[in-house]
């Protein structure tokens, strides 16, 4: 009877809503909404994580410039996925955001991983943040000084890795798997910086993961990039082998480069800012582009350099396609990494 | 800058006017969040990251630590006079705090606490400044077979814990390891024990259970016998005489500085081992109380000793903790990560390069964890006396205002109703856990270490294969376990012939 009465109360504020704020409604209306409003932020993990950092970077910005006042909400668990079904189900007023682990839900969505009642597609986004280079670092201590170290020293050379299905252990399954790397991966570790700890004891040798998190190691002389998921390398990644390059060379190349850019596509999904399916196109246009200003206001810009945080920006509507792109593959490229998210290969 | 420069800079910073009155008002954020069940130092941190963004690097840091370090503190205060443990940590004061508290010896219990507690930070705090130049060699030392075996020797604790005998104790213990399988299992991502519902996919919530286990089964024993929480004290104490039985606490934390020196070494010591976390070390210290003294047929039934060995270890955790995290910038804990982020805010570099070229906020971060716990010790006496009278208030009053705090605490983690529901659960198993005098301390610090030893031994397998157990460090380990378990069950043995005669 009481969840009779609650949907009816839903229903009948869902009517009110779409009647007040119509289609007709004007930018100007659609800012005095949002003006001195709540919106609600999920972050999918803990707090004092990455996705928690750089969503405490960017509110007070996105707060300037909606007018709203933004509530942090840390709703971690399943691997990012519980903050991620939050979001998806959450109501579509156009009050409720998150940032979300994208290439990661695009992974579970694939192997139909328990808990992913979501579909990547369907998420009206805002845009990204921030999409990560992906590299694989070699401990300067196990004498691997490069990438013909790693397949020429005639041994497998051991992994670190997180949990099944987390990025650190796809990306070495699937690129091991795509360049034929001899190589033994563990995985089990509670967090990267555990990889990096057992790196530093000569427990492991090497590890896949962000250049953001590998820098302050590399500078300190702890790790250094032999491989990298980059076409047009930059920075500390000039004159390092791309993934790419030793593909091409290989027999089947092509097949090979197919793999590998559906690969790239999930990391391209990055950590989108993503609100629920539903959202009237009115307040999307405006969270859209209160996320545009944000991301390129210049005091922004310089808090996240001060911070060592790097920065991908993408528009909403690229957002969407990128994220489309990462959900539709060729049936064997699919079927690939299904099983690597599985543990299978 | 040399490591002394560091320090009188550190030191000078640490005092400044622009630097003090935020790790003043820090500290006082800290005791108050706590003093509320559920919310625990990375909650406080949490919240005063927040306000990082305008400030300078030492200021920062001065704050987002200082109301880190108090929050034992807090938690140690409503652990003795509630028996509801403001954080994990807390748990192992439990055992004889709130017994002090019914002999009518709260303001002593309390006192002790605080004092232990100011100590062991103090030595945690010496600790990490005297490792600064070998610190990563120091933290490298532990990798997957020695934190298992570190574990292992831990659990066998549980043996030595309690009042109740060993074997109940081992039952809980078990029990506990068993209750930290529940949810998905991160190695083969099988689901375990979750019963079909997506809350148990996560696994048990710590805050929750300790909530469930130790303040709301209270709250049940209090319930049916009704009466007072403290139980042999017809009236609450005057102001004068919990002030006199304060001074009597820290002068009796000071009498025992041997005590609190070897405590406060175990907290620094396990602090510093990655992914091991506060709780084990409170009981560790505890076991390692009880099994020294003179008195241990005392112990469980308000003895001071058994307050301040936790306490103590307690806040000298956070020296050893820190260690790990400033050598690599590498966090060991959530608390350390939000630390990490802080920093990051302000701009600073972690690892070694913070220990060669900042290690002036080293010396300000270790400042304000020694000036922080003086300042919460202060401040946490002034609350005794209007929290202690509470303490007498009847049952029927007291049960549901304190059920309300609880269900908020177990709420306000994750947000989540169902964590209430657990607390309910684990209350209800508590009780009858007191009632048929089972361990719940043994089962706990199952629950707790459950994660390490389970996560420890795969990748030890898995790194070094079956024979990971003849390597020195952990055979070393493995024969100190044997050895303690097989003195305490060859006393028990003794001491039972010797009671037969009679």
């Amino acid at each position: 009877m009481r969840r009779i009465f609650l949907k009816s109360a839903a229903a009948a504020a869902l009517a009110i809503t779409t009647i007040g704020f119509g289609s007709t409604a004007s930018a100007d209306e659609v800012g005095d909404f949002y003006k001195g409003n709540v919106i609600k932020w999920i972050v999918p993990y803990d707090p004092g994580g990455g996705y928690d950092k750089y969503s405490r970077l960017i509110i007070p910005y996105f707060e300037k410039h909606t007018g709203a006042r933004v509530d942090i909400v840390n709703l971690p668990g399943s691997g990012g996925m519980k903050g991620a079904v939050e979001i998806f189900n959450s109501p579509s007023d156009g009050l409720t955001v998150g940032i979300i682990n994208g290439s990661a839900m695009v992974t579970n969505q694939l192997a139909e991983i328990e808990g992913a009642n979501y579909k990547v597609g369907d998420y009206n986004f805002l845009g990204r943040i921030v999409a990560d280079k992906r590299v694989m670092v070699a401990s300067t201590l196990s004498g691997i000084n490069s990438y013909e170290d790693l397949i020429d020293n005639g041994k497998a050379e051991i992994i670190g890795a997180t949990g099944l299905g987390g990025s650190t252990y796809v990306d070495a399954v699937i690129v091991g798997d795509v360049l034929n790397i001899e190589q033994r991966v563990v995985h089990g570790f509670d967090r990267s910086g555990d990889i990096r700890t057992a790196m530093l004891r000569g427990d492991v040798q090497a590890m896949w993961g962000s250049l953001g998190s590998a820098l302050g190691g590399i500078e300190d002389g702890d790790h250094k990039v032999i491989l990298h998921g980059e076409k047009n390398p930059t920075g500390v990644l000039v004159g390092i082998p791309s993934i790419y390059d030793i593909a091409m060379g290989m027999e089947d190349g092509a097949r090979k480069v197919t793999i590998l850019e559906s690969w790239e596509a999930l990391s391209a999904v990055g950590r989108p800012v993503a609100a629920p399916p539903g959202v009237s196109e009115d307040r999307l246009t405006f969270l859209r582009n209160a996320f545009d200003q944000a991301m390129n206001d210049p005091e922004f810009l310089a808090a996240a350099k001060k911070g060592k945080r790097e920065l991908s920006f993408a528009s909403g509507l690229d957002m969407s396609k990128i994220a489309k792109a990462a959900t539709v593959l060729e049936a064997d490229v699919e079927a690939l990494f299904v099983k690597a998210i599985r543990g299978e290969i | 800058m040399t490591i002394f420069e560091g320090m009188a800079s550190g030191l000078l910073q640490s005092t400044s006017l622009t630097v003090f009155p935020y790790l003043f008002v820090g500290s006082l954020f800290g005791l108050i969040i706590g003093i509320i069940p559920g919310l625990s130092g990375h909650f406080a941190m949490a919240m005063a990251v927040t306000f990082l963004y305008t400030m300078e690097p030492a200021t920062g840091i001065a704050f987002i630590l200082a109301a880190h370090a108090t929050v034992a503190q807090g938690g140690g205060l409503t652990a003795i006079l509630f028996s509801t443990p403001g954080t994990g940590q807390n748990a192992a004061t439990l055992l004889d705090g709130p017994p002090m508290r019914d002999k009518g010896q709260a303001g002593i219990a309390v006192g002790a606490a605080m004092a232990s507690c100011f100590l062991g930070a103090t030595f945690g705090a010496a600790v990490l400044a005297l490792l600064i130049p070998v610190l990563r060699e120091v933290v490298l030392f532990f990798g997957p077979p020695e934190v298992f075996f570190l574990a292992f020797l831990a659990l066998t604790f549980v043996a030595v814990l309690g009042k109740e005998d060993m074997t109940r104790s081992l039952i809980a213990a078990l029990l506990g390891m068993l209750l930290a399988m529940v949810g998905v299992d991160n190695v083969t991502n099988t689901f375990r024990f979750t019963l079909g519902s997506d809350h148990l996919a996560d696994g048990l919530q710590l805050v929750p259970v300790i909530l469930g286990l130790f303040a709301v089964a209270e709250m049940i024993d209090l319930w049916v016998r009704g009466g007072t929480l403290a139980k042999e004290v017809p009236q609450a104490l005057s102001a004068k005489e919990t002030q006199r039985q304060i001074f009597t606490g820290i002068g009796l934390a000071f009498k025992n500085w041997w005590l609190v020196l070897r405590c406060s070494a175990i907290g620094t010591g396990m602090g510093l081992i990655p992914g091991l976390g506060s709780a084990p070390a409170a009981f560790v210290a505890y076991g390692h109380a009880k099994q020294s003294s003179k008195n241990k047929e005392t112990f469980g039934k308000g003895n001071v000793e058994g307050v301040i060995g936790p306490e103590a270890a307690n806040d000298a955790v956070e020296g050893g903790a820190l260690a790990s995290t400033l050598a690599f910038g590498i966090p060991g804990s959530s608390s350390m990560a939000i630390l990490l982020s802080g920093l990051f805010i302000l701009g600073l570099d972690t690892g070694p390069r913070m220990l060669t070229q900042n290690v002036d906020i080293v010396f300000v971060m270790i400042f304000t964890i020694i000036f922080g716990n003086l300042i919460g010790t202060i401040f946490g006496m002034f609350l005794v006396n209007p929290l202690s009278r509470a303490t007498s208030i009847r049952a029927s009053v007291m049960v549901p205002v304190l059920m309300s705090v609880i269900a908020t605490g177990a709420y306000a983690g994750d947000r989540a109703i169902f964590h209430i529901g657990v607390a309910i659960v684990f209350g209800i198993l508590g009780y009858g856990m007191k009632v048929l005098n089972y361990s719940r301390a043994a089962l706990l610090i199952g629950f707790v270490l459950g994660f390490a030893v389970e996560k420890n031994l795969y990748l030890a397998l898995l790194l070094d294969g079956p024979l990971f157990v003849l390597q020195p460090i952990p055979l070393g380990l493995l024969v100190t376990t044997i050895v303690f378990l097989g003195w305490n069950i060859f006393t028990i043995y003794r001491d039972r012939t010797k009671v037969i005669p009679k």
